[in-house]
């Protein structure tokens, strides 16, 4: 059947399975490789993306309930992101096979609480693991870029 | 990624950068190329620098590294050299494999590849001197030209390619003064980061080929179980599968799509042979591994200094304690993915994570039964690797359901699968025992190990050097009498290398055992490693400047204790510090102060995050890892049940100092690895008076 949805700002559509989790549909039929496959149980986190602004697992997120929302992914970004800036900052990203969904993961967060405290992130960023072991420096980059975002919007005020 | 000979054919004519290959060796099949050293580099008529890395890039930095000894050699900016991991040939193999272990990268290439960047920068030299009609000895370089100190004329590399490609590499070049150094030593940006945070760095999985199915592998659940029967309909009335495909050890279903292909994985009715251990558990191992503790009679003598039978005979009393680990698995965040074509040529083509690039062609010839120079393995970044693909057994099934497809494919594991195939880190069991004489003083030390070999096709009576008691046999520690045997434990459980291999195990052994005695001898243990290193000053400076940093000797906090650790692997000393209190019954790491000597460091910051990551990677083993064996299988097989350790049970802070000594190159990936679980285990040892006598805690 034909599954219609916004995916970085434009309208797209495919061809699928509605049980087809969203996470191949990026992958496969929608040439977009930043997320990625870990576990397809939604048990690691590499998978995160935004929908309607909100962390998903897509591996989990079966397409029926993708129609006609706003998918974000790593690509959406635009590559020049204050988290995307920080992660190049901190030097973050060993192998980096979780990176997009860390950043996804981060950027949900400071979309909802811009002022995280050091125990705020470690919480929320929990949900996505990194068997290279970046914890401590994406724990850095996702405060500074936290500044650098409330920076940002306190110069336009 | 696209066939070399491909790309300078389509290349040809248009206003594109052609690579001219320094001493012009044809890369493409790898085999006999002239031991020209300059295999490694190409020099764009743009001035781009391409090398051809012998190291897969697998988050260790080792591209990164290789990029800045070829920068600083050859003086060009570091933005204009481009890393890919080679094809198996002669000048990237050790010895005689092409392989990405036992902490290499740096150790064993960082001399070649400068020699290399030397060579080939002589060589652009001479060709400028030419170009320019002037002396060589008259020209200078600065970064990615060749200047005429006198007039001030300057070619650029790119221009000078072309010319210097037609040159013989000197024998012996002249290296450059490390003063001028821009990024050797110093904390640079690794090349390869902007492309991840942007979600594009090319993993096996990323690779997409014209006309590329998918299959996804359903394998015996049971340790080497083979197929005995399966029913494809249930998998072939599913939308988007094409076709089931029996392989080594179970069936491959290939689809349109990745979903459809694990779906119709999940809905193969399959049944597996019986094996020899369907009734194998984990309780049964280890009974195994104690009783093999008291098997004097089939014990191998690993090392042997001094007598330690009489120090123990003769001693005031003695002091026992007996230690375990569970298997382990790497746990990756990446699957195994590859993907595999035959192009036009009859040429099979594979994009695979390898860490061992020869036995994986290899592998790949056997199964599709062609002669190896038709078959080339293309090496894109690994998702984590920790040892696992050194191993060349998931090979098979992707290329036998490649070739029963005859279109380009992508082949691959679910997590499940991934993890109960293992190749794991072996379970071991060790028991160490040391001689108190009447002074007080610890004389001997007596260490059993019992356990499986690292490899199951090992000879009886062969010694297990890299995992049962690697590490063990030169240790540090001064004691009169040292003795360590080790023996062997026959498993059906499938085992490898793993980050540090048996470092990752030795090392609690032995540092636990320390701490323990220390209190049996009523001494500080930071004192009592003092005092066994004591003729050792490079030791003592390591755990010296780890003591240091974490301020050992300062007052603690009510509630928290510290716990040290000090191991030598790869030619590397690690000293770690671990701060650590109870939060809920749970460990806290407040802190681990590390101290790491591997000679000289290329890049720190890269050194410093695999310090990070491996603290990170052994106090998750402490905390919670293990494989759990019922019934000949693996019970968790992913990540609700094989726990790793999350971000909020990560230490608060991870510091390192660097000791530049100077020594023997050494490695940096693998050697903060065996610290790191005992420091935890004595910091909570000291915390509560418990020893930690088997691993996971929880």
């Amino acid at each position: 059947m034909t599954i219609r949805f916004s995916v970085n700002g434009e309208e797209r559509s495919v061809e699928a399975d509605e049980s087809m989790p969203l996470l191949w549909a990026l992958r496969d039929l929608l040439g977009l490789r930043g997320a990625k496959y870990g576990c397809g149980i939604a048990a690691c986190g590499v998978c995160t993306v935004h929908l309607d602004g909100s962390a998903v697992r897509s591996c989990v997120l079966p397409l029926s309930a993708v129609e006609g929302k706003r998918v974000t992914t790593v690509e959406g970004l635009g590559g020049n992101h204050p988290l995307q800036r920080a992660w190049v900052d901190e030097q973050v990203p060993q192998c980096g096979y979780c990176q997009p969904g860390q950043i996804m993961q981060a950027a949900a967060l400071l979309a909802s609480n811009p002022n995280p405290t050091r125990e705020q992130v470690r919480e929320a960023m929990n949900s996505v693991l990194c068997r290279c072991g970046t914890y401590l420096r994406i724990e850095s980059a996702v405060r500074r870029a936290a500044e650098v975002m409330r920076n940002k919007e306190a110069s336009h005020d | 990624m696209i066939n070399r000979r491909q790309f300078l054919r389509n290349s040809g004519g248009l206003v594109l950068a052609v690579s001219v290959s320094v001493a012009c060796t044809p890369r493409d099949h790898g085999e006999n190329i002239p031991g020209t050293l300059t295999a490694y580099l190409d020099v764009g008529t743009d001035g781009t620098v391409k090398l051809f890395s012998p190291i897969s890039e697998m988050g260790q930095g080792a591209h990164a590294a290789h990029a800045a000894i070829i920068a600083d050699e050859l003086d060009v900016p570091i933005e204009q050299v481009r890393v890919e991991t080679a094809e198996p040939a002669d000048p990237f193999r050790w010895t005689t494999q092409m392989y990405s272990g036992g902490s290499m990268a740096i150790m064993q290439w960082r001399q070649p590849l400068q020699k290399a960047a030397a060579q080939a920068r002589e060589m652009l030299l001479s060709a400028g001197a030419i170009e320019l009609g002037v002396a060589q000895a008259n020209l200078d370089i600065n970064a990615g030209e060749v200047i005429h100190v006198a007039s001030g004329r300057r070619l650029a590399y790119g221009s000078l390619a072309a010319a210097a490609s037609t040159l013989t590499p000197p024998d012996d070049p002249p290296f450059r003064n490390p003063a001028k150094y821009r990024y050797i030593g110093k904390d640079i940006e690794r090349i390869d980061i902007p492309a991840t945070v942007r979600g594009e760095s090319i993993f096996a999985s990323d690779i997409r080929r014209p006309g590329m199915m998918y299959a996804c592998a359903r394998l015996a659940p049971v340790f080497h179980a083979k197929v005995e029967s399966f029913d494809e309909k249930p998998a072939l009335a599913l939308p988007g599968v094409m076709q089931v495909v029996e392989i080594p050890g179970g069936a491959a279903v290939v689809a349109t799509n990745s979903w459809a292909a694990i779906r119709g994985a999940e809905a193969l009715d399959i049944r597996f042979s019986k094996t020899a251990h369907d009734g194998l558990d984990s309780e049964t191992i280890s009974q195994q591994m104690h009783a093999g503790l008291d098997a004097d009679d089939q014990a191998l003598m690993a090392h042997e200094e001094g007598d330690v039978a009489a120090a123990v005979a003769g001693a005031d009393r003695v002091f026992e304690a007996v230690y375990e680990v569970p298997y382990l698995a790497h746990a990756a965040m990446e699957n195994w993915s590859c993907t595999v074509e035959m192009d036009e040529e009859g040429v099979l083509h594979l994009w695979a994570p390898s860490q061992a690039q020869d036995d994986f062609r290899s592998a790949a010839a056997k199964a599709a039964d062609l002669p190896l120079h038709r078959v080339r393995v293309h090496t894109p970044r690994l998702g984590g690797a920790f040892g696992r693909w050194c191993d060349a057994d998931a090979v098979p099934g992707a290329v036998h359901t490649a070739v029963a497809v005859k279109k380009p494919l992508q082949f691959f594991w679910r997590r499940e699968d991934q993890t109960a195939q293992g190749r794991y880190r072996s379970a071991q069991v060790a028991r160490l025992c040391a001689a108190i004489d009447s002074s007080g003083k610890a004389t001997a030390l007596d260490i059993r190990m019992s356990g499986q070999p690292l490899r199951a096709r090992m000879r009886e009576g062969e010694l297990d050097t890299w995992n049962a008691v690697y590490g063990l046999r030169g240790i540090r520690y001064g004691f009169d009498s040292f003795r360590v045997d080790w023996v062997r434990v026959n498993q059906p459980v499938p085992v490898t290398t793993w980050r540090s291999i048996g470092a990752s195990q030795n090392g609690y052994f032995l540092e636990c055992f320390i701490d323990e005695l220390a209190l049996e001898l009523g001494k500080d243990p930071y004192q009592l490693r003092r005092e066994l290193l004591a003729r050792d000053p490079r030791a003592l400076k390591v755990i010296d400047a780890a003591a240091e940093l974490a301020g050992w000797n300062e007052p603690l906090q009510e509630g928290r204790a510290r716990g040290m650790a000090f191991f030598e692997s790869y030619n590397a000393l690690c000293a770690q510090v671990a701060e650590v209190s109870l939060k809920d019954g749970k460990p806290l790491v407040h802190r681990v102060a590390c101290a790491l000597d591997c000679g000289s460091v290329v890049l720190p910051d890269a050194v410093r995050a695999q310090v990070e990551g491996s603290v990170i990677m052994g106090m998750s083993t402490a905390l919670g890892e293990q494989i759990i064996v019922r019934n000949g299988a693996t019970v968790n097989t992913n990540f609700d049940g094989y726990r790793i350790m999350r971000m909020a049970e990560a230490p608060l802070k991870i510091d390192t100092v660097i000791i530049e000594s100077g020594e023997a190159p050494g490695a940096g990936g693998e050697p903060p690895l065996p610290p790191a679980a005992p420091a935890l285990a004595n910091a909570l040892f000291a915390l509560t008076g418990k020893p930690v006598r088997k691993l996971p805690l929880n």
